[in-house]
């Protein structure tokens, strides 16, 4: 497995009051796979993504990536596993303004210490592959929603990782671009062999994936095998 | 209120480091214009004050030539008791030397044979510095002074005049101030010293001043003996300075004035005595702004720090500003939020300030009274006092001003739109443009920099080259922008190769917030170039002086008496002195310098005597004008009762060769034609130089106050100097300079004199580093949300932090590049034309580039250590939490 959750919690304390977002969750996902975690807002979706990409901790169970227990993770390990293993696409896009799309995309493989020049060579390819070779040298600002985040798509697999996070990553798109960029991350999925875990509300996008998992009041409702969102 | 409580008050309270590095720089700032201003004020009050203990009722004094008011003219001047009480007066400065405490005996009394010794003190006396002693006759000054004498006991009252009199007829009687007693542990009847030009002069205490009055002159350094006895002690016999008159009827003090003008013989002139203190606050009114000019720097830069808190302020909290907007706040209401913002920190900013100042008044004082007292007036500054100016001041300035910085962010804050601060959208873009008009306003700048600096001075003071600097400083903030966008586009190449991916998104944050930089950038910028204009001035000035001492300074050996020239009238070498000298088998030739105060056009300038022959043969004077004016120009002064003058006078009194100077002698023409200007640095009032020969036609013999000895060939300086001093009886008290030694003491001077430059600057770099910390907090703050992006696809906190630090160098590196680019034309600005007006020097350029080097690596260390601070708040961000809040 690529990933195994297991008994994994997660309370959020502010002075006296604890509020419990995730509840006593397990799962797993098989490497290639595309999962889908729906539920309604504020159900634990964006905080189990959260946990499985390794940008937190969770307060109590098991989250084994690759073998790794993330939750036994410092920050600087859980740092090296978002820069080499883990890729992140999301409903605001999150690019960086200063930064033009060459360089937004060749960004986690520059952090990770990869060659300038090779990797902006690489980048450039990657813009080509998601339709944005005319936009290379172009800033976030000069870009439509769909432009966004196909940009934010590259960025995501441009240091080959072996986990996507997509967290609503059709939220601020119309349909046709949410079509598409579910298309283009089924592609990628497919040619590349990265595996994809991603939340959404949407019917259209959860069907796409090959298993759903749905929450509710942080609590995988169901979910082992794929089938219609309710 | 309700409103501006909950929503600023308790944000300014939640973030005390950032109020805390606000109010502090605001304080810095204040407190250091507030410091200067009240040395300013203190050095020439304590003049003042002075003054007008000293001068007590009198309202109108009679004054003679620069040699004083013959006593001969006295009978004849028995007609100014129609007009109210007349007492004449004679001042002079000496060095009191006290028995130190381990001399004393149980009692506290000296033990009367305590040795005298040298100027470096022997063991058993010690200098107390310089004392001024007040000749009178105590029979007629009664009316014009109130003396309060402490008896034994401690108990105060009027001494009848007999008593006065007893005391006073004693030739080595002083009445001293209780201050000075106390201070030196001195009490009625005790003996010391009083150096007098070279002479050590016994002494005995025959009654306390009380600490009032009089009394409280100078701090105390005041004496008063008999007019008869002060005569014989300063070798003045036959003479006295000034006759003062208290005016028995009120009446307009003008029609007196001119009345009792009209009946003076020639030679004499009465004036108000309040008059020498308006010379004195003359003479040093530009010096004084100078050190005004330099304190602003450090305003300037607090003031920045309010500019940028109020901004981080605006940033941090814009989704909260269109909140408020959203649910009715009008636009007036939040420009006025932060404006009250900034008023709360400049109020407690301003109100440390003037507590921190009155601290920082003392070292002021400090550097700038020994630069007052060597170049200006011997006078002891008063304590530094805070009053109702100086709190006004620092309201002033501290106030409005913050208002004025915070204006920017403020009104930014008012153009928040509801729904993009709710969206979260208009964050600073990446797509910057330069507007053309800016640089255009530079470049327009810069040539109304170039016309101010072709102004006239504005009574004496350098108006036009200040105007010009502070418009060569707003055209370096103009061009702010361009700079950084061009340097953006340079570093995008260069950066990424030197530094790596931190290099690539330094300089790209940086360029993607040019807008909120190029203020900070600005500021910095300014305070630096302020720097290095100081830093070349100062080294311009050095070597210029270096070369003027190493070609004017020919003799081999230098003296002067003790006390040095101190006070109006220099102080003299007595003739056993120069007999001793001139007995010397090594000494060849002997240059006199007899110096006298004179006044010129209401200013006092120095007036020297030389043996003009010697001084054509063996000493150098660099000529300005005629420029090839050499020896026999020098030589030939003496024989048509000729002068040459400094370029510092021929600057301020606007006269030149051919021109006719007018001078108070004691008789025969005052006016003197002048034969040549020369270069000097020795003083910025102006030196008048003429033949000992005509110097004595018109002010009579006087002993010379310094020799200029020159030695046979072969002669060793050092060796004849250990000589000359073993001569010397013991009562004697002389420098001897070699002229290696006296170099040295011209560059001590000098390098003492502008201590308080350093000091200034580095309290406005200090304020500059906490700006570019404070940036780079409202940059984290204001990226936090792609600096969260940062970590979450990767970056380590190390990266961050790393990636700030770039950040803050690069700042550090592009404000210092700034700054040297300002600083140089800033300099040529300082050197020749606020210094040539201000003092009247022509100093050679000259850039000292290792010190610049120097700096600038220091710079760029200090800034890079600035930003530490926000590189820790950045690295410290968490991410998932900030990518959530979308």
């Amino acid at each position: 497995m690529l990933l195994t959750v297991e008994g994994v919690s997660k309370v959020y304390e502010a002075g006296s009051v604890r509020v419990g977002a995730v509840a006593d969750v397990s799962f797993s996902v098989a490497a290639g796979e595309i999962v889908a975690l729906t539920g309604p807002s504020g159900c634990g979706k964006s905080t189990l993504l959260h946990l499985c990409g390794a940008m937190d901790t969770p307060t109590s169970g098991r989250l084994e990536f690759e073998g790794r227990d993330l939750a036994r993770l410092d920050d600087n390990g859980l740092t090296r596993v978002r820069r080499t293993r883990v890729g992140f696409v999301f409903q605001f896009f999150n690019l960086l303004p200063t930064l033009t799309v060459t360089e937004n995309i060749a960004l986690p493989a520059l952090l990770g210490g990869a060659d300038r020049r090779a990797t902006l060579v690489r980048a450039r390819g990657l813009a080509g592959r998601v339709g944005l070779a005319a936009r290379v040298d172009h800033y976030p600002q000069q870009l439509s929603g769909g432009e966004l985040q196909r940009t934010a798509l590259a960025r995501a697999v441009v240091h080959g990782p072996a986990l996507l996070i997509a967290d609503e990553p059709t939220g601020s798109l119309d349909s046709a671009n949410g079509r598409a960029v579910m298309a283009m991350l089924r592609e990628l999925n497919g040619q590349l062999g990265v595996t994809v875990l991603l939340a959404t509300h949407d019917a259209d996008v959860a069907a796409a994936a090959g298993r759903v998992l749905e929450m509710r009041d942080g609590r995988l409702v169901s979910g082992s095998t794929p089938g219609p969102a309710e | 209120m309700f409103l501006f409580s909950r929503f600023i008050l308790r944000q300014v309270a939640r973030d005390p480091v950032r109020t805390a590095i606000t109010a502090l720089g605001v304080a810095l700032g204040v407190a250091v214009v507030v410091a200067v201003r009240m040395a300013n004020d203190s050095s020439v009050r304590g003049f003042s004050a002075a003054l007008e203990a000293m001068s007590g009722h009198a309202g109108l004094e009679v004054q003679g030539s620069a040699a004083g008011v013959p006593e001969a003219t006295l009978a004849g001047l028995g007609w100014l008791r129609e007009y109210g009480s007349v007492s004449p007066v004679l001042e002079g400065d000496a060095v009191a030397r006290v028995p130190t405490p381990s001399l004393r005996s149980a009692d506290g009394r000296r033990p009367n044979n305590a040795p005298a010794g040298p100027p470096a003190g022997p063991p058993g006396e010690r200098d107390a510095g310089l004392v001024r002693v007040l000749g009178i006759d105590i029979l007629r000054d009664r009316a014009l002074r109130d003396y309060q004498l402490l008896d034994l006991a401690g108990a105060s009252r009027q001494p009848t005049s007999q008593e006065f009199l007893d005391l006073l007829s004693e030739p080595r009687a002083v009445v001293v101030t209780a201050r000075f007693a106390a201070r030196h542990s001195l009490t009625v009847g005790d003996g010391f010293s009083l150096v007098v030009d070279d002479t050590v002069r016994p002494v005995v205490v025959r009654g306390l001043l009380r600490d009032e009055g009089p009394g409280r002159a100078l701090d105390g350094n005041l004496m008063v003996m008999d007019i008869a006895a002060a005569q014989w002690m300063f070798g003045r016999i036959g003479w006295v300075d000034r006759v003062e008159i208290r005016l028995a009827a009120e009446g307009p003090l003008e029609g007196t004035l001119d009345a009792i003008a009209g009946r003076l013989p020639d030679g004499l002139s009465v004036q108000r005595p309040s008059r020498r203190g308006e010379q004195v606050e003359r003479m040093l009114a530009a010096f004084h702004l100078n050190l005004t000019a330099l304190s602003l720097v450090a305003l300037l830069v607090g003031l920045f720090l309010v500019y940028n808190t109020i901004a981080v302020s605006v940033v941090s909290r814009r989704e909260e500003i269109g909140a408020l907007r959203a649910l009715g706040v009008t636009r007036a209401q939040v420009l006025g939020l932060f404006l009250g913002e900034a008023a709360v920190l400049a109020a407690v900013g301003t109100a440390l300030g003037l507590l921190l100042g009155r601290g920082l008044a003392w070292s002021a004082l400090t550097l700038t009274s020994a630069t007052v007292s060597t170049l200006y007036i011997a006078t002891a500054a008063a304590a530094p006092a805070l009053d109702r100016g100086h709190v006004l001041l620092g309201i002033a300035v501290g106030v409005p001003l913050s208002l004025a910085a915070a204006a920017i962010p403020a009104l930014e804050a008012a153009r928040v739109s509801p729904l993009a601060a709710l969206r979260g959208a208009d964050r600073l873009g990446s797509r910057y443009r330069v507007p053309l008009g800016t640089v255009g306003l530079a470049l327009g700048l810069i040539g109304l920099a170039a016309w101010c600096a072709r102004w006239e001075p504005v009574n004496g003071l350098p108006v036009g080259g200040y105007a010009a600097a502070l418009a060569l400083v707003f055209a370096a903030a103009f061009f702010v922008p361009a700079v950084l966008y061009t340097l953006g586009r340079a570093g995008r190449v260069v950066l990424p190769r030197l530094l790596g991916v931190e290099g690539l998104l330094a300089n790209s944050n940086l360029a993607g917030a040019i807008p909120r930089l190029a203020v900070s950038v600005a500021a910095l910028a300014v305070a630096l170039a302020m720097m290095v204009a100081i830093a070349i001035m100062v080294a311009s000035f050095r070597d210029t002086v270096v070369y003027w001492v190493g070609q004017t300074l020919q003799a081999d050996l230098y003296l002067g008496p003790a006390t040095r020239n101190q006070g109006a009238r220099a102080a003299s070498l007595s003739p056993e002195v120069e007999a001793i000298v001139r007995a010397h088998p090594a000494v060849a030739v002997v240059d006199h310098l007899r110096a006298l105060t004179v006044t010129v056009d209401g200013v006092p300038v120095q007036l020297n005597a030389h043996d003009v022959r010697a001084l054509a043969e063996r000493g150098h004077l660099g000529f300005k004008a005629p420029a090839d004016a050499g020896p026999a120009r020098i030589a030939a002064i003496a024989n048509r009762s000729e002068v040459l003058v400094s370029e510092s006078f021929s600057v301020k009194h606007r006269l030149g060769v051919g021109d006719r100077v007018r001078l108070p002698v004691a008789r025969g023409e005052p006016e003197f034609q002048i034969a040549g200007v020369f270069y000097d640095y020795s003083n910025d009032r102006g030196v008048i130089v003429m033949d000992a020969s005509t110097f004595a036609r018109a002010f009579g013999e006087r002993p010379p106050s310094g020799l200029a000895v020159f030695l046979v060939p072969g002669a060793d300086a050092e060796d004849v100097r250990a000589a000359l001093g073993a001569a010397l009886p013991p009562d004697r008290r002389v420098y001897i300079y070699t002229n290696a030694g006296l170099r040295q003491e011209v560059l001590r001077i000098f390098d003492a004199t502008f201590t308080i430059t350093y000091a200034l600057q580095l309290v406005a770099i200090v304020v500059a580093m906490m700006g570019v910390a404070g940036t780079l907090v409202t940059l984290v703050i204001e990226r936090r949300h792609e600096l969260s992006v940062l970590r979450l696809i990767g970056a380590g906190r190390g990266q961050v932090r790393r990636l700030i630090v770039i950040e803050a160098a690069l700042l550090g590196a592009v404000s210092q590049a700034l700054g040297l680019g300002v600083g140089i034309l800033l300099s040529l600005v300082l050197i020749y034309v606020v210094n040539l007006q201000s003092f009247g020097w022509t100093i050679q350029f000259h850039v000292p580039v290792a010190a610049l080097i120097t700096m600038s690596v220091l710079v760029l260390v200090a800034t890079a250590l600035a930003g530490l601070y926000p590189a820790h708040r950045a690295s410290q961000l968490r991410v998932a939490e900030q990518v959530a809040e979308e």
